[in-house]
């Protein structure tokens, strides 16, 4: 009785969540014919004519190489973002240092506007040379994801039993030395957990893209939109949707299949608990 | 335990914090420099390399800005209605639905899809989910109630707005609290079990105060993110009609851009980031204390 | 992973490369207009450029599109920052003041004023300068329903009930007339009869469907309404006149529309795409839209529901005659170009008969002169009713080409809509709206 309410909350949940991309999803396989005489969630003849639109326009259009510079960006600013933040969330945690100031100060940095920052970094991006590539890109998306992965690696380290570590002092290692071979490994799941949220909102980052590239680094967020004309053309909702569909397919596969290592991970850590 | 915490060379953590006291000094030390200048200069786009120190007026220009006192109660109120709801909704179904999730954790998935799509899409979806002749929304609710109603218009657009946010982010919390109720360590509740205490007692003087650190966490993210909304908001409705949904990030956007007002949007700026500031290092010194009075 | 090493090395070579070879390889960008026939007509006129002989290598031109969302916004921070990102960029009649610091005066072909006429030339100038070529003009179309306006003018019985409806929410009864005679009130009748809230009968369900969101072009499409009834920014001596009896009219008329439901519920959130959806489902009568529509509502692909019924017009008229605000898209000259012999060049052959046909012939929405247009009339009917409208019943208000005038479309956007959506009294509105503009264009 009480697992068959469990399906339901769990089907109602799922349902009104996934709401919109379910939406998108269906009009993405509707032709423009059937899209103005049928809203509804049913495709009567559904179609690949959007998505043949999406990949074969590509003299400009070119999704692959937004797809490409997506990837490419998102990885630099996820794993730049965690290889500073987990010596700094140690510190922190451990010896207190930037407790009082830094901490706040980049948790504090997520409750600003980053927009503040672009004309500024617009123009020291056009000293350095670094407007309109991955490099620059990357950068920017390191200072998004970096108040999340601290405040995922300080929670994760400040959980751990200080025992670990005074048992590797006690043996004469250095803190560089625990960070590395003790407090990392056992800190998997969080540094997994703060990777895959760094990923997911670098990908999605979309104001930071639209500011700073024009062609050769832009990403699918901003290169999705190149498909649709919000004032001035007409909006082709199916070729729209598909874009919207492609654009976010790649971070919720991600998600996907590293959910599965995250939540093994977790198992682990919980037994060990 | 913290005598050998303190006892280990100061330095050495210092060392380790290095790369990203530099990393920020570079990426935002400079920005903010140039900010707090242009802050109280009369700054154009046409002088924007040689602003004029003009003093406080643009601070002055903010102050008795209607829309920016719109705008912050807009984003107080977002922020406060989205994390409850968030988090009290993530924090049933993560409770509720945990035996189910325990025994196939695909369901996890499928709850979590909403995060990984970008919020200026979902915005976009929403437009087209909602578009009274284009969108199933408005089609099912004509076809079956005959009924055309406003999701949009000005005494509806804050609800929902309100849903669109929380539908998508309700799975971080979900996800969060999941986490650390499969954290709780299984010897405590089974022991409180064998003790005889019924399910609802154990919840909420077991589980739930051991989840409590993570409960504050989630609120206080998804208030941040609440609070600082742009993307979605930004793209299905903009500033509302007569700015009526324009939150703090809409607002500075809009007179950074749209009015060239970049003296004011930078005083703006610095007002939430001082304000901002203040709360936040307020919070972290309540905390401090009352864990000190604990220990 | 290792692909995208590969990828990496291969860009990293072609970078190098290109590094090396430095400015041989120099060619002109020009930043376009991304996504509709604009751009379509652009990449045809560049590559027609380029296949001249007496263009050299390093004065080809090479595109650039930026996204449509945001992209003034971005230009501006380009231009302002220095970019050399492109040599000669687009360029929109309200917003060439605030561009022009960072811009360079061109000069044209011999042929441009033959082609384009001198009211479209100054679409694109700044305190009598010329900054660009007018490319494309964006003016208003009444787009109808003619199917149900022919049926509407034969029948005597909906005669009588559009009277009825006329005299109870504009307190005068009025006839149906074709819409080339119409007046705003005609209009407003029209929709009101076409809507089922106010006529249960209707074949529709709504009468017009208006672009309310807070947003700046939704501003001009409103424009044309008080414009009208005598309405303007400011007067010769640039004393603000937005207080007025013509504005008061044409903010009142839309907000009966919206209130009597005549126009979707959501209309405050519509915006281009959306209003062109609401029209193409066939479940309203009439509307007023951009030129750049017309494709797509009359496309039986596109828009089945309506492709065929559908007749375009120039928007109703007033007491002080029949308008449409217009504006020119262009291209102009960036300051900082690193090509800039080269971008010249291209503006001036961009500015002459031939490359305006070639533009015309490929979905361009170029003003001609009613003696060029007659060359691409076959092709483009279209084209020879924009020319003619542009003509007759185009203008641009009174600072509306000023550094401030996009701002000045901002505010009028929060505060009109401030209004449609019960926010806040008419005379807060004007009183808002008129202290706003005297700061902006003073």
């Amino acid at each position: 009785m009480i697992t068959a309410l469990r399906w339901l909350v769990f089907g109602v949940a799922a349902f009104a969540m996934n709401f919109p991309i379910l939406v998108t999803l269906a009009t993405s396989f509707k032709s423009a014919r059937e899209l103005s005489t049928n809203p509804g969630l049913w495709v009567n003849a559904p179609t690949l004519e959007n998505y043949s639109a999406v990949f074969t326009v590509s003299d400009r259009l070119n999704i692959f190489l937004y797809l490409f510079n997506s990837i490419v960006v998102a990885l630099l600013g996820t794993g730049l973002a965690v290889a500073l933040a987990l010596p700094a969330a140690y510190s922190i945690a451990r010896g207190k240092v930037g407790e009082r100031m830094l901490l706040p100060f980049i948790v504090n940095l997520r409750a600003v506007p980053l927009i503040i920052f672009a004309i500024p970094l617009y123009m020291m991006f056009q000293w350095l040379g670094l407007l309109d590539t991955r490099l620059g890109l990357g950068l920017i998306l390191t200072i998004v994801n970096l108040p999340l992965a601290l405040v995922i690696l300080v929670n994760a380290i400040r959980d751990l039993p200080g025992e670990i570590d005074e048992a590797a002092l006690m043996d004469g290692a250095g803190r560089k030395q625990i960070l590395i071979s003790v407090i990392a490994p056992v800190c998997r799941p969080a540094i997994v957990t703060s990777l895959i949220f760094g990923f997911i909102t670098a990908w999605n980052e979309f104001l930071f893209g639209l500011m700073l590239t024009t062609s050769k680094a832009v990403p699918i967020t901003v290169g999705a939109s190149f498909f649709f004309a919000a004032s001035g053309g007409g909006v082709q909702w199916g070729v729209a949707s598909a874009v919207m569909v492609v654009g976010a397919l790649p971070p919720v596969l991600l998600g996907l299949i590293m959910y599965r290592q995250i939540s093994g991970s977790m198992t682990a850590g919980a037994v060990k608990g | 335990m913290t005598t050998l915490t303190q006892r280990a060379p100061f330095s050495e953590f210092k060392q380790l914090a290095t790369p990203l006291v530099l990393f920020l000094l570079v990426f935002l030390g400079f920005p903010a420099i140039v900010n707090l200048v242009y802050s109280v200069s009369d700054v154009t786009f046409e002088n924007l390399r040689h602003p004029q120190v003009s003093g406080f007026a643009n601070f002055a220009s903010v102050w008795n800005d209607a829309s920016f006192w719109q705008a912050s109660w807009f984003s107080l109120r977002f922020g406060l209605l989205t994390a409850l709801l968030e988090c009290a909704l993530g924090l049933f179904l993560a409770i509720f639905l945990s035996p189910l999730i325990e025994r196939r954790s695909w369901l996890m998935a499928i709850l979590m899809l909403p995060l990984m799509v970008a919020p200026a899409l979902v915005g976009l979806m929403y437009r087209l989910v909602l578009h009274e002749f284009v969108g199933p929304v408005p089609y099912y609710l004509w076809t079956w109630f005959g009924a055309s109603f406003s999701f949009l218009g000005p005494a509806s657009a804050f609800w929902t707005l309100i849903v669109v946010e929380t539908l998508q982010w309700t799975p971080f919390a979900l996800l969060l609290f999941y986490m650390a109720y499969q954290a709780i360590p299984k010897e405590i509740v089974e022991a409180s079990a064998m003790d005889g205490a019924r399910y609802r007692h154990r919840l909420w003087y077991i589980e739930l105060p051991l989840m409590a650190p993570t409960i504050v966490v989630a609120l206080l993210i998804r208030f941040i993110d609440g609070f600082r909304v742009f993307d979605n908001v930004y793209v299905l409705t903009g500033s509302g009609p007569g700015g009526s949904t324009a939150s703090l990030s809409i607002y500075i956007y809009e007179a950074f851009f749209k009015q060239g007002a970049i003296g004011k949007a930078v005083a703006a700026s610095v007002i939430l980031f001082v304000v901002s500031f203040a709360v936040l290092y307020g919070l972290n010194y309540l905390a401090n204390r009352r864990k000190g009075a604990i220990r | 992973m290792i692909f995208a090493k590969m990828r990496k090395g291969g860009l990293l070579a072609v970078a190098i490369a290109s590094l090396l070879a430095g400015p041989a390889f120099a060619k002109v960008t020009v930043l376009g207009w991304p996504g509709g026939p604009e751009e379509t007509a652009l990449r045809a006129a560049a590559d027609a450029y380029n296949a001249k002989a007496d263009v050299s290598a390093e004065n080809k031109v090479e595109l650039l599109f930026f996204n449509r969302d945001g992209f003034w916004d971005k230009l501006q921070a380009d231009l302002a920052a220095g970019s050399k990102a492109f040599d000669a960029n687009l360029l929109a009649t309200y917003s060439i003041g605030r561009y022009a610091p960072f811009m360079e005066p061109v000069e044209l072909s011999e042929e441009a004023k033959d082609v384009y006429g001198d009211s479209v030339l100054t679409t694109m100038q700044y305190e009598g300068k010329q900054y660009g070529v007018p490319t494309d003009l964006s003016l208003h179309f009444m787009y109808y329903r003619k199917d149900l306006i022919d049926a509407l003018l034969k029948d005597d019985a909906a005669k009588a009930k559009f009277a009825e409806i006329s005299e109870k929410h504009l307190g005068k009864k009025l006839e149906p007339k074709n819409p080339d005679e119409w007046t705003w009130d005609d209009y407003a009748a029209t929709a009101l009869y076409f809507t089922q809230a106010v006529n249960p009968d209707s074949p529709t369900r709504y009468g017009t469907v208006l672009q309310l969101k807070n947003l700046l072009f939704n501003m001009m499409v409103f424009q044309s309404l008080p414009r009208a009834y005598g309405g303007n920014w400011m007067d010769a001596d640039g004393k603000i006149t937005v207080s007025s009896d013509a504005y008061r009219k044409g903010l009142e008329t839309y907000k009966l529309l919206y209130d009597a439901g005549a126009t979707p519920r959501d209309s405050l959130s519509y915006e281009f795409a959306e209003a062109n959806a609401a029209y193409a489902s066939g479940q309203v009568a009439a509307m007023v839209q951009w030129n750049a529509a017309a494709s797509d509502l009359t496309s039986k692909e596109k828009s089945p529901a309506v492709a065929e019924t559908t007749a375009t017009m120039a928007p109703p008229g007033g007491p002080e005659g029949r308008f449409t605000h217009i504006h020119g898209l262009g291209f102009g000259l960036n300051k900082n170009a690193e090509n800039k012999e080269g971008a010249k060049a291209f503006i001036k052959w961009l500015s002459s008969k031939e490359a305006a046909l070639i533009y015309a012939k490929n979905s361009g929405a170029p003003a001609l002169t009613a003696e060029v247009v007659k060359e691409v009339a076959a092709e483009r009917p279209d084209l020879v009713q924009l020319g003619e409208f542009a003509s007759k019943y185009g203008y641009v208000m009174n600072g509306g080409t000023s550094a401030k005038a996009l701002s000045v479309y901002e505010l009028q956007a929060k505060e009109f809509t401030g209004y449609w959506s019960g926010q806040q009294s008419l005379d807060d509105t004007l009183k808002n709206t008129e202290k706003g503009m005297a700061e902006l264009l003073k």
